[in-house]
């Protein structure tokens, strides 16, 4: 019996694994390019669930048309943030002093700016869901119960990753914003727009946190206070020391099922405070990461 | 030297002046707002010796808040001591507790850091709402009156004295420790931890030092909190809160007191002038956020004194020559 209990934990804790993993995801490639940890992440999730809100039930559109509108429109919103305001903190930024400290801020501030314009809509007074992507006929994989959309958003959340890989690893594009994050200036040097490349993982990150928010919020409910969501991703961009690629897509899929198994065998109050036990320990244990590497020494 | 001797002689002046003045006149809501501000004031203190000196940047402060409001509100209402112990005891629970959140935290990167801080305040807030037995979790916990020499505190006008009385403590203080040793050496690990550090600055100590102070001040402004309220509710003890002491730091200027106090002067007020536009509040906070960093990196003390600086400088031969920063 418990085994079937774990089995079904497991299950259900690899489909929200699966959407941390693609929040962690953005928060992870801006990190790279511009080290920055946007505390204004879990406010695109939650974006992109209003967004997508009011194409679904004010226009009626379907999912397959809302979900690249709602990518898009958040992608303007990630760019402009970047070219508006930090590009100008950046460029006012006096070599020496640490930059980090009015990045956190510029984006905490973000964070309320968007919480706080979302509260001035009606929509906002009460707790929604969103209209069902698929079917939530069960399926039974075995002894596992899951929805047809809990496989809808499983395979969508793994699709938009091996897009998001692809388009890394094998366009121009793609590798050219790699170079960026690896080494902004070499980059410079070989011709790559730097500032525009920063400008457009903003942008691509916001999306991919938007696509998240469309597929977390059927399960999850969409309110001002959803970004909260945020801190899941923190975690899994923590195992994953916040540079491996794959570690964060570990990770991302391991929190989900922690939290699945902590709230089937300790219980639904622990569940809210796993992901902060996972950060404190894993930060005390091996700051790197579980997936770091060795830590990176960085120059004067 | 004169000169600053009789600056500090008119501000002591117009203070005592202000405070007596709130005391026999001001109606208790005022008196209400003045005890607030000035929590709020030891609480961006408490962070800008952290923030602003040391240059870590850590978001734990509401944690310790809570911990100093709950220890001090424990034994006023569980013992009939004097209120100082229980506000020293808090204080000093705090900053225990920040020692040992400080020790492994402190040798994380800085990005790091912040999320430890944060992962920290957020486990501290979800123990304030479970842990029934102590805290009353979700219910909410009732403080009674505190007690001093035989007296009870019971309304705000009577925790006036003593909340201006703890304020002007911690500014003193924080006056004290800025001109010391260990004030140099957090400025100088702000400044470059590498350099600080090949200069003989254990880095390491003085970053756990200010992690300490910068808690203690949080614990005993909880400590002042019980002293003109009557209730505390885990809620109360969020993101937010810590937002707002943040932003206050900010806007007023990171790095220097009387900037800090201004900030909270300001943003403490903002509330009360913009009563009728409740809901407007969190866009505004972040606005003002994303604006200070846009517009004045070093807060509005920032701009004053580079103004003074100029007016001062007014040969513009004798103005060194702006750097251009590198792309």
């Amino acid at each position: 019996m418990t085994g079937t209990l774990i089995l079904q934990g497991v299950a259900s804790g690899l489909v929200t694994g699966s959407v941390y993993a693609l929040i962690a995801l953005s928060l992870v490639i801006v990190f790279k390019s511009t080290e920055v940890i946007n505390f204004a992440g879990g406010e695109f999730v939650m974006l992109g669930a209003y967004v997508a809100m009011f194409f679904l039930v004010l226009l009626g559109l379907p999912y397959i048309i809302v979900v690249p509108v709602v990518a898009l429109i958040v992608f303007c919103i990630g760019a402009a943030f970047d070219r508006v305001i930090l590009d100008r903190v950046l460029g006012r930024h006096r070599p020496g002093q640490s930059i980090m400290v009015a990045m956190v801020i510029a984006t905490v501030g973000l964070s309320f700016a968007f919480k706080g314009t979302v509260r001035l809509f009606r929509v906002s007074d009460n707790v929604r869901t969103l209209p069902p992507i698929f079917s939530t006929d069960p399926v039974f994989l075995g002894q596992v119960v899951l929805s047809r959309q809990d496989i809808a958003i499983f395979v969508i959340a793994v699709a938009v990753m091996v897009l998001l890989f692809s388009f890394f690893q094998f366009t121009k594009l793609g590798r050219a914003l790699r170079a960026t994050s690896e080494n902004p200036r070499a980059a410079t040097l070989v011709g790559i727009p730097v500032r525009r490349m920063r400008t457009l993982i903003w942008g691509i990150a916001a999306a991919l946190s938007a696509v998240a928010g469309v597929l977390v919020a059927p399960k999850l409910l969409v309110s001002p206070d959803m970004g909260g969501v945020i801190i899941l991703a923190f975690a899994a961009a923590i195992i994953g020391g916040f540079t491996n690629v794959l570690g964060v897509i570990v990770g991302g899929v391991v929190l989900g099922v922690i939290e699945n198994l902590v709230g089937l065998f300790v219980s639904s109050k622990a569940i809210a405070i796993a992901p902060f036990i996972v950060i404190i320990l894993i930060l005390m244990v091996r700051p790197q990461g579980l997936f770091g590497g060795a830590a990176p020494i960085k120059k004067v | 030297m004169a000169a600053i001797d009789r600056r500090w002689w008119i501000g002591g002046a117009g203070l005592v002046v202000v405070a007596a003045g709130l005391y026999l006149g001001a109606p208790i809501y005022v008196l209400y707002v003045a005890n607030l501000l000035m929590t709020y004031a030891v609480l961006a203190i408490g962070l800008d010796v952290l923030l602003g000196r040391a240059g870590q940047f850590a978001f734990a402060h509401i944690a310790f808040y809570g911990i100093g409001i709950y220890t001090t509100a424990l034994i006023t209402n569980n013992t009939s001591l004097p209120v100082f112990v229980g506000i020293i005891a808090g204080g000093l629970l705090a900053g225990l507790v920040g020692i040992v959140i400080a020790i492994p935290a402190t040798r994380l990167r800085d990005v790091y850091l912040a999320l430890a801080t944060f992962a920290f305040a957020e486990a501290a807030q979800w123990v304030f709402n479970n842990w029934d037995s102590v805290t009353k979790g979700p219910n909410g916990l009732r403080i009674s009156s505190a007690k001093l020499f035989g007296y009870t505190i019971t309304n705000d006008r009577e925790a006036f004295f003593l909340v201006l009385f703890i304020t002007l403590l911690v500014v003193a203080a924080t006056a004290f420790i800025a001109r010391s040793k260990l004030g140099r050496a957090m400025s100088a690990i702000g400044d470059s931890e590498h350099v600080a550090m090949a200069s003989g600055v254990g880095v390491q100590r003085v970053k756990v030092t200010a992690f300490a102070i910068s808690a203690i001040y949080a614990g005993v402004a909880g400590g002042m909190f019980t002293l003109y309220q009557s209730f505390i509710h885990p809620d109360s003890l969020g993101f937010d809160l810590i937002v707002l002491i943040l932003t206050m730091v900010v806007v007023g200027g990171v790095g220097s007191m009387p900037g800090v106090i201004l900030g909270v002067l300001l943003l403490g007020l903002m509330p009360e002038v913009l009563r009728n536009l409740r809901e407007w509040q969190e866009l505004i906070y972040g606005l003002i956020l994303i604006l200070a960093v846009l517009f004045m990196p070093r807060g509005i003390w920032g701009l004053i004194t580079d103004r003074r600086q100029a007016r001062q400088a007014r040969n513009p031969a004798a103005r060194p020559a702006p750097v251009e920063d590198a792309p």
